[in-house]
């Protein structure tokens, strides 16, 4: 074969390799970044769940004083959900929210008239409310790191993967048993 | 005799008429095949009994739609009232075309039919409905010259729910049809891959798709398609929802030969519990999903 068109070939090769590279690339990091979006998005969800659990803690500090006392351990992470929180300590931050919301829950069980309080009710239709987004923003953030994990794991595209040293994503656990707990139904 | 037993006399003696006529009119076409070609008493015979059958046919046909108006207007407006909460039904109203075209999914339509218009409140959420038929223009050339003609692309039932809550982005759940829209919707997949099989999600915002379509709701919006076959669109925009089933049916539809009784009426009831469904089904009675006042 005449080298000039081995060597086209060759060059070609590279040419479609090289392309091949860059996009696969370049989707890899797109992903990457719609990732650290939904990172960014649970971050957000926590931290109005805090504000929201705050204020519940605040309308009911006399009827559950033990909650009250547990929320304070919390809020020295409230500058809390600081950026380079792992994943793992974000679901061990949510778990101490969930911790002190099931208290309260118990806790104003004995208190009818808080119960039937108009500024309770609205706080309990708030915590619902954030509780659905921070549900939304897990979810989210779960479908993303799937999507990204199964391009990395998956031939050729791992090899990509490895050469920009992209590793898999963490799941955002959702703790069912805790979760339970909160259910808010008063 | 009650008012539905007289609605059904009624019914019984129109489609009587038509059953007379409808055989008579065809046994006189035969006659005059068969053996009038060559008699005038026959051909006279013949002609007299086919427009016997076809008068008969005609009265029977104008008593029987006489009497579904007269049925819609007089018995079902009062039911639909009782079934509702500040039910309002009106038989030969329906939803404005631009109405429609606000669910942003469905195609323009050459010719457009809306009729049996409900509003109403269930569980203190505001909704409206009624039946759609959308069709498009089809013209074919021949050597015979142009004919032009209506294909129906969307016979249904088409709901619009107030959401009472305010969200970020709109969001589109499609079964076939696709947005027809000038927001930079993009479709995304959904945890599910049963419910990715069935519907196709579309939405502005990948958080509000997450937050609107849990998954129980995935599961909901399964049933709704098992109980309902035919192509359903969902659509979420600017705190409205937007329901529309094509199954090539009406909500409301008395057919002849069919018995008008309380069988009958338990069956609309029936079939009118779908809009109670799709609120609950979405959660839309749910305080999250009421306007907090």
């Amino acid at each position: 074969m005449d080298p000039i068109v081995v060597l086209l070939i060759i060059v070609g090769l590279i040419v479609v390799i090289g392309l091949w590279y860059i996009v696969t690339m370049n989707a890899l990091r797109q992903l990457e970044v719609k990732v650290e979006e939904a990172d960014s998005g649970i971050d957000v969800a926590l931290t109005k769940r805090f504000d929201a659990l705050s204020k519940l803690v605040g309308a009911t500090k006399g009827y559950a004083k033990h909650e009250a006392e547990l929320f304070e351990k919390v809020t020295k992470w409230r500058k809390g959900l600081p950026a380079e929180l792992t994943m793992e300590q974000k679901q061990e931050f949510q778990g101490r929210l969930n911790e002190v919301q099931s208290g309260i829950n118990v806790a104003v069980e004995n208190y009818p008239d808080l119960k039937a309080d108009s500024l309770f009710i609205n706080l309990q239709n708030s915590i619902n409310e954030v509780e659905e987004h921070l549900q939304a923003a897990r979810r989210l953030y779960n479908s993303n790191v799937s999507t990204i994990n199964q391009r990395i794991v998956s031939f050729p595209t791992s090899i990509v993967a490895g050469m920009i040293a992209l590793s898999k994503k963490e799941f955002f656990e959702a703790e069912s048993a805790k979760r339970a707990d909160v259910d808010v139904s008063f | 005799m009650d008012l539905l037993a007289s609605y059904q006399a009624t019914k019984k003696a129109a489609e009587k008429k038509i059953l007379i006529g409808g055989p008579l009119a065809v046994i006189s076409v035969a006659l005059f095949l068969l053996v009038g070609l060559n008699s005038l008493v026959v051909q006279v015979l013949a002609g007299l009994l086919f427009l016997t059958g076809v008068i008969l046919i005609i009265i029977g046909s104008v008593a029987f739609n006489k009497m579904v108006s007269d049925f819609k207007h007089n018995f079902l407006k009062g039911k639909i009232g009782e079934w509702i909460e500040n039910g309002v039904y009106e038989p030969n109203a329906g939803l404005a075309l631009d109405d429609v075209y606000r669910c942003e999914f469905m195609r323009h339509a050459d010719r457009f039919h809306s009729e049996d218009y409900i509003r109403g409140s269930l569980d203190g959420v505001q909704f409206e409905m009624c039946d759609i038929k959308l069709e498009e223009r089809r013209v074919e050339h021949t050597k015979n010259g142009t004919r032009t003609y209506y294909v129906p692309f969307f016979t249904g039932q088409f709901y619009r729910v107030d959401f009472n809550k305010t969200f970020n982005g709109s969001l589109q759940v499609l079964e076939t049809e696709r947005p027809q829209s000038k927001r930079p919707f993009k479709k995304i997949k959904m945890e599910s891959v049963a419910f990715n099989k069935v519907y196709k999600t579309y939405t502005t915002n990948d958080h509000t798709a997450f937050y609107l379509i849990t998954p129980q709701m995935m599961e909901r919006m399964m049933k709704i398609e098992q109980d309902h076959p035919g192509n359903i669109g969902f659509a979420f925009l600017d705190d409205q929802m937007y329901l529309a089933i094509d199954n090539n049916r009406s909500l409301l539809e008395i057919q002849m030969f069919r018995p008008l009784d309380e069988k009958r009426i338990d069956a609309f009831k029936h079939d009118f519990q779908l809009i109670k469904d799709v609120i609950h089904e979405l959660k839309l009675n749910q305080n999250i999903f009421k306007e907090i006042t």
